[in-house]
């Protein structure tokens, strides 16, 4: 049985100054460090030390739980609500803070050509509008006033008839009035005058 | 005092292209001596002024300049632009369209009537309706501007009381709005 040899050993070593202090299997081991013990210590005083400390330091770790990483919104790529941004509350990245100002010559220039092509557009429209306005009226116009002549002719003919079929009439029984003025000294009405006679 | 961002510029040309023509261009144009006009904002009032005195004016506090330059108008509270009287001299030399009114109209436009069609001594032709127009005496002095309430064609036909043109400054106002016209501590 080797282990028992080897203990015997150490044994021998560990009885002759620590006797008392090393009873059964326990004892040798601490009684070797001691005998050879301290040029062991002052030859490597901290590795054992240190292999405890990471030990401890492991074992702390595994005890406690990894911590868990926070994601934000961006980076796990979850779709985005449907809000309402306000107004300056989102701020362009990279952009000048505040106002813009345009006071060289060529973007103010640029912009005047801009309205006034607007402008040209507008008034041109207008124009064009009252222009087609005004050919609509003149041809209600004409229209209106070939309407009213037309009226007035038929009218005209009209009276025209008229009076050429009173003349024609009164050419008819023209002679006899005459006549008959001439006869009576008045007028063809007077002498056809009714008359009442009393029997 | 600060130079007019796009927006303003935009709202200030439109205005101003309402009664002028072509010929704006001529006031942002740079001039023989080097030196150009630019817009400044003051105080929500916009002045038409020569870069070389708007670098000068720097040197005074804000609250301290009063005016510079020629005032065109003043910006509301909601952000459109309101021509003012003293912009009278940068209209009539580029106005698009034009009104002269008789002697009898110029005191009843001046107290601040609207122009009726018997006051109307010339009066541009292709003018359409609800247009800028800048008003001048029979003998080509500008008194102040307006837009039209018929155009031309129609305005023909009108009586003699109707109205050709509705005012929208004359210059009974350095009388009358002598105390908000300008500017004051």
């Amino acid at each position: 049985m080797a282990p028992s040899k080897t203990r015997t050993i150490k044994n021998k070593h560990a009885g002759s100054k620590s006797g008392a202090g090393a009873p059964g299997k326990g004892g040798p081991k601490r009684s070797s460090t001691d005998g050879v013990s301290k040029s062991a210590k002052s030859k490597k005083p901290k590795g054992p030390v240190v292999s405890q400390q990471v030990k401890e330091k492991n074992r702390a770790l595994l005890m406690k739980r990894p911590k868990k990483k926070t994601y934000t919104a961006e980076e796990l790529g979850i779709p985005t609500l449907n809000m309402i941004t306000p107004v300056g509350v989102e701020k362009p990245k990279g952009k000048k803070k505040g106002k813009v100002f345009v006071d060289d010559k060529e973007s103010m220039t640029t912009i005047l050509s801009l309205v006034q092509a607007e402008k040209e557009g507008h008034i041109e429209s207008k124009m064009i509008k009252a222009r087609q306005m005004e050919e609509i009226r003149e041809a209600r116009r004409l229209e209106a006033e070939k309407k009213s002549a037309e009226k007035k002719a038929k009218f005209e003919d009209t009276k025209e008839a008229l009076r050429k079929k009173r003349k024609r009439k009164n050419d008819g029984d023209g002679g006899d009035n005459l006549k008959s003025i001439s006869q009576t000294g008045s007028k063809a009405v007077k002498a056809s005058k009714k008359k009442v006679s009393f029997a | 005092m600060r130079p007019l961002t796009e927006e303003e510029t935009q709202a200030v040309f439109k205005k101003l292209a309402e009664y002028t023509g072509a010929s704006l261009k001529n006031i942002i144009a740079p001039q023989e001596d080097g030196d150009r006009n630019v817009f400044r904002l003051s105080q929500n009032r916009v002045y038409l002024v020569r870069l070389s005195m708007a670098n000068l004016a720097t040197s005074i506090a804000r609250d301290n300049l009063l005016s510079l330059g020629t005032c065109l108008g003043k910006f509301t509270k909601s952000g459109k632009f309101r021509i003012h009287i003293t912009a009278l001299p940068i209209l009539a030399e580029h106005a698009r369209h034009k009104l002269w009114i008789r002697p009898n109209g110029v005191m009843p436009f001046l107290y601040g009537g609207n122009i009726v069609k018997a006051h109307v001594g010339r009066y541009s032709e292709d003018c359409p309706e609800h247009q800028g127009l800048v008003v001048y005496t029979m003998d080509d002095v500008p008194l102040g501007f307006g837009v039209s309430a018929r155009s031309t064609a129609e305005s023909r036909r009108l009586d003699p009381t109707g109205v050709v043109c509705f005012r929208q400054a004359d210059c009974g106002e350095y009388l009358r709005d002598e105390d908000t016209l300008f500017q004051s501590g």
